[in-house]
């Protein structure tokens, strides 16, 4: 008899140690710099100073203002959006969806950016506009996007299809005759609503609202970009200000503590809310879902959608397209204004441009292809329930859904400035950072398509005379080939847009295309953001249309939690 | 070729044995069915003799090889078996040709070899115009086929079937009882089938393993286990059979309500309460006292229903027991009149169990 010799263990608790090291070493060296001063000492004073100090305190507030209204606005917005198109006869459906998912992959920052072109106070072109219409003074404006209603705003722009997809999907799978059965017991239509589909999709709801909130108090690019200008802090860039000359780790580290604690505490009440939502297909066949005829008012649905869209999609987009190919970032282009300069400038003159991506591309490239064969692993094993503890091993692949990217930007910088890890400064850093954030995604992606792929599979493989190597190999590797492309191009555009964690680990040599972005609105050079952002968005749309052709994920591309 | 033997297996998850010391002997090119409800541990004895799943105690031989023990497990692939899966399991990326010649391939046959195999195989299973379909394409019979032919192509010593049938529809199931059977009687491996569903049993296998609670209840012919039940398990899951439960008066009599039964089968201790198990068209029904009162007993008719070749009575016995009774159609009594049954000696089988 063969002795089996079995491979699997030892590389199984390799990945359960490295994953223990991405995710447990920062929270950890964060949990120790909140709780101690300089010399390392244990000491509550961080959080004293945290929730006493009015330079602390104020932007807790406006972060909790920011939150809880965006949230709002969210649901109002995206709520009826997602009824419309998921069970109404409105016309141009699909194309609201795909609007949606353009808004949705539109990376925040980019449209902070866009925004600043359309309503800066002077310079905006809506203010333009509107000067220009009404012959008002020059110093009047219509639009302040620098406001705290400005920053609402524009998160709000890019938070809300979280809500959508979130309430359309609820609305897509629960069963039409539930309403049926409703509306032959006697209910008349708002009584079905009310009674029915209301309250059957409202978990589906509240977790799009926790969604946006998370979404909203985590975001560091649009309030870096539109409050600090105004004068005023968030969380995420007061944690940033930290970092600035001359750094306080200490306080940095406090300040981080109760941007995790929250996002923990929303992530478990979301779960629970989605968990119990099992109860709307119980049992039985069903068909789809009728729509309901909206007759006179079809158009007008039509037109409030895309009027919503106008927000997220059309006028920022017209407003990178107008910067990219103005001689001005700020005028409007006209047919003999028109310039390529900008494109040649960025491309060619621009000296950061080639280093940004260039590290980019390497980023992306090695976390895409590091990511997905770690999570492909884990899927496997915890799908197969290979050993015991696989399920310890999801939960920490999942784990860094529950940690925002400035925290584990502030994390990171904490472990790896120090031996026996000292990666500061180089490409290491943000490969882990961009890893640990993109893990969870591609985990429950693999995870996925791996359960779709039935045990028996491989089972009727082996009986046959297959080994487990080779039944992986010709049955379950070709099975998996299109869940394994999407998450590799998932990971590499989620690479390419983020930025709270990179605004803290980048160096002046390891400068990613989102810091540039970032700092090219410091230097107010708009009009390269904008031919960079178009770029960026070209690259992001072929990816998604790509991936949205395989069947399986279309779906569950909504299943992106991640924020820039 | 090779006979198939389980000594003392068991499988443990956690303090749950799913499989509890089971010991069968299977010789060459029978047909053995494990039979039970579902949760009884037939699955996991198939997975086990298949080598999915380590035993926690015991031993499974396969002709004079040892493939299966506590501190060795032969993989799947090296135990020169075929199994049928209840989802079929075709691979979906494979044209039906590709997934029949898998095993062929894997054993490193020429291509002349594996062409004419696969010409005789898709005929034996009536496949030979849908070989470049892929199995998404299929019907659920020609799925089911395609399993068979799959497993059958590299001629293993041992077929597993794990509840080949129960995806597919009633006529084409009762079809594809003779089809495997009539393989079976064909290539003359030996077969271990794995089914909850009693009729496929009967017709399909020279022995039947009736399994309960991870433990094998009674072994034996399909007539055996119809005819001879030993337990009350396996008296009400094989067939329709009523359970009448009183205090023996010696070896072969019975006290039930208010009457004398005369019984057979497994001797009983006078004084202990007993049970006998008859089946339902087994007793007679009448409205009128029989002519010889042995072995009768008077109950009431609870309800009654034609079904067309036959009639159902629904009667409560004296002692308040319901017995289901099957009579011909015209055998008409109303509901509530006093009957009188007659229980054949014969039929009234005493349950060791």
């Amino acid at each position: 008899m063969r002795r089996r010799i079995d491979i699997t263990r030892p590389v199984l608790w390799l990945v359960a140690l490295v994953l223990a090291v991405l995710i447990l070493l920062p929270l950890s060296w964060l949990a120790v710099y909140s709780l101690t001063d300089k010399a390392r000492h244990f000491t509550l004073q961080n959080f004293v100073t945290l929730f006493s100090d009015p330079d602390f305190l104020d932007p807790l507030l406006t972060t909790a203002i920011i939150a809880v209204t965006s949230a709002a606005i969210c649901c109002v917005v995206a709520a009826p959006i997602g009824w419309l198109v998921s069970r109404s006869d409105m016309p141009g459906r699909q194309t609201i969806r795909a609007l949606m998912t353009a808004s949705f992959v539109t990376p925040p920052f980019l449209g902070a950016v866009a925004w600043e072109l359309l309503a800066a106070p002077n310079s905006g072109l809506l203010n333009q506009l509107f000067r220009a219409l009404t012959g008002a003074e020059s110093d009047a404006h219509l639009f302040d996007i620098y406001s705290l209603p400005g920053v609402i705003f524009v998160i709000s722009c890019y938070t809300f299809p979280f809500v959508f997809v979130l309430v359309a999907n609820a609305l897509d799978t629960m069963p039409g005759e539930l309403e049926d059965a409703s509306a032959i017991l006697g209910a008349k239509a708002w009584t079905t609503a009310r009674r029915i589909t209301i309250p059957l999709a409202l978990p589906a709801l509240l977790a799009g609202a926790l969604i946006a909130f998370l979404q909203a108090m985590t975001l560091f690019g649009s309030p870096a970009i539109l409050a600090l200008p105004a004068g005023f802090h968030t969380m995420t860039t007061k944690i940033w200000s930290l970092f600035q000359y001359p750094p306080k780790l200490e306080l940095a580290a406090a300040a981080a503590v109760p941007l995790l604690v929250l996002t923990i505490l929303l992530l478990q009440t979301q779960r629970a809310l989605l968990g119990r939502r099992g109860y709307s297909v119980v049992g039985g066949k069903y068909g789809p879902p009728r729509r309901v005829e909206l007759k006179g008012w079809r158009w007008v649905a039509m037109i409030f959608c895309l009027i919503v869209l106008l927000n997220p999609v059309f006028l920022p987009y017209l407003a990178l397209l107008n910067a990219a190919l103005s001689p001005n970032a700020t005028t409007f282009v006209t047919p003999s204004t028109l310039t390529l300069h900008n494109v040649v400038f960025v491309f060619t003159e621009l000296s950061a441009t080639a280093l940004v991506l260039k590290n980019t591309v390497i980023l992306g490239t090695a976390a895409a292809t590091i990511g997905t064969i770690l999570a492909l692993v884990i899927a496997y094993v915890t799908t197969r329930r290979l050993i015991a503890g696989s399920r310890i091993l999801g939960l920490l692949a999942t784990a860094p859904v529950a940690v925002p990217g400035i925290v584990l930007g502030v994390g990171l910088f904490l472990s790896y400035t120090r031996p026996p890890f000292v990666l500061y400064g180089t490409l290491w850093i943000l490969l882990i950072a961009f890893l640990t954030i993109n893990l969870p995604t591609a985990y429950q992606q693999l995870q996925a398509a791996f359960a779709t792929i039935h045990p028996e599979l491989e089972e009727a493989s082996r009986i046959l005379g297959a080994t487990r190597l080779t039944s992986l190999w010709q049955i379950t590797a070709p099975l998996l080939r299109t869940g394994v492309i999407a998450t590799w191009c998932f990971i590499f555009i989620g690479v390419m847009r983020e930025l709270s964690a990179a605004i803290v680990l980048f160096t002046s040599q390891t400068k990613v295309l989102s810091v540039l972005i970032y700092d090219l609105n410091e230097s107010g050079d708009l009009a390269a953001i904008a031919v960079l952002g178009i770029a960026m968005l070209v690259i992001t749309f072929a990816v998604v249309l790509a991936v949205n052709r395989i069947p399986m994920f279309g779906a569950s591309a909504g299943a992106r939690l991640r924020n820039s | 070729m090779a006979s198939v033997e389980l000594r003392g297996l068991t499988k443990r998850y956690g303090s749950v044995a799913a499989v509890d010391n089971v010991s069968l002997k299977i010789d060459h090119g029978r047909l053995v069915c494990l039979l039970g409800p579902s949760g009884c541990g037939k699955t996991t004895t198939l997975r086990l003799i298949a080598g999915f799943l380590e035993p926690t105690a015991g031993e499974i031989h396969v002709g004079d090889r040892l493939v299966s023990s506590k501190a060795r497990t032969l993989p799947p692939e090296a135990r020169n078996m075929s199994m049928i899966f209840q989802s079929y399991a075709l691979w979906p990326h494979m044209t039906v040709a590709d997934n029949v010649t898998y095993g062929l391939k894997l054993r490193k046959l020429d291509r002349v070899t594996i062409d004419k195999k696969l010409a005789a195989i898709l005929a034996t299973t009536k496949l030979a115009a849908l070989a470049d379909r892929y199995p998404g394409e299929l019907s659920g019979g020609q799925q089911q086929r395609v399993a068979l032919a799959r497993a059958l192509i590299v001629e293993p010593e041992t077929l597993l079937l794990d509840e080949p049938l129960s995806n597919l529809d009633a006529n084409l199931r009762e079809e594809m009882r003779f089809e495997i059977r009539r393989l079976h009687d064909e290539y003359r491996y030996t077969t271990v089938y794995v089914t909850h569903d009693q009729s496929e049993a009967m017709t399909t296998a020279d022995l039947i393993a009736v399994m309960n609670g991870g433990r094998i209840d009674q072994l034996g012919t399909p007539e055996d286990i119809y005819d001879r039940a030993q337990s009350e398990f396996v008296a009400r899951f094989i067939g329709a059979a009523n359970i009448i439960k009183g205090r023996a008066r010696d070896a072969d009599h019975l006290e039930f309500a208010g009457a004398m039964l005369r019984v057979t089968g497994a001797a009983l201790v006078s004084g202990e309460t007993a049970a006998i198990a008859i089946r339902q068209h087994d007793i007679s029904l009448s409205a009128r006292a029989p002519q010889d009162p042995g072995n009768v007993i008077r109950a009431t008719v609870l309800r009654q229903v034609f079904l067309g070749a036959t009639r159902d009575y629904l009667v409560a016995a004296a002692d308040g027991t319901s017995l289901r009774v099957v009579t011909a159609p015209g055998n008409l009594v109303t509901e509530g009149s006093e009957v009188f049954l007659t229980l054949p000696p014969e039929r009234c089988r005493a349950l060791a169990r």
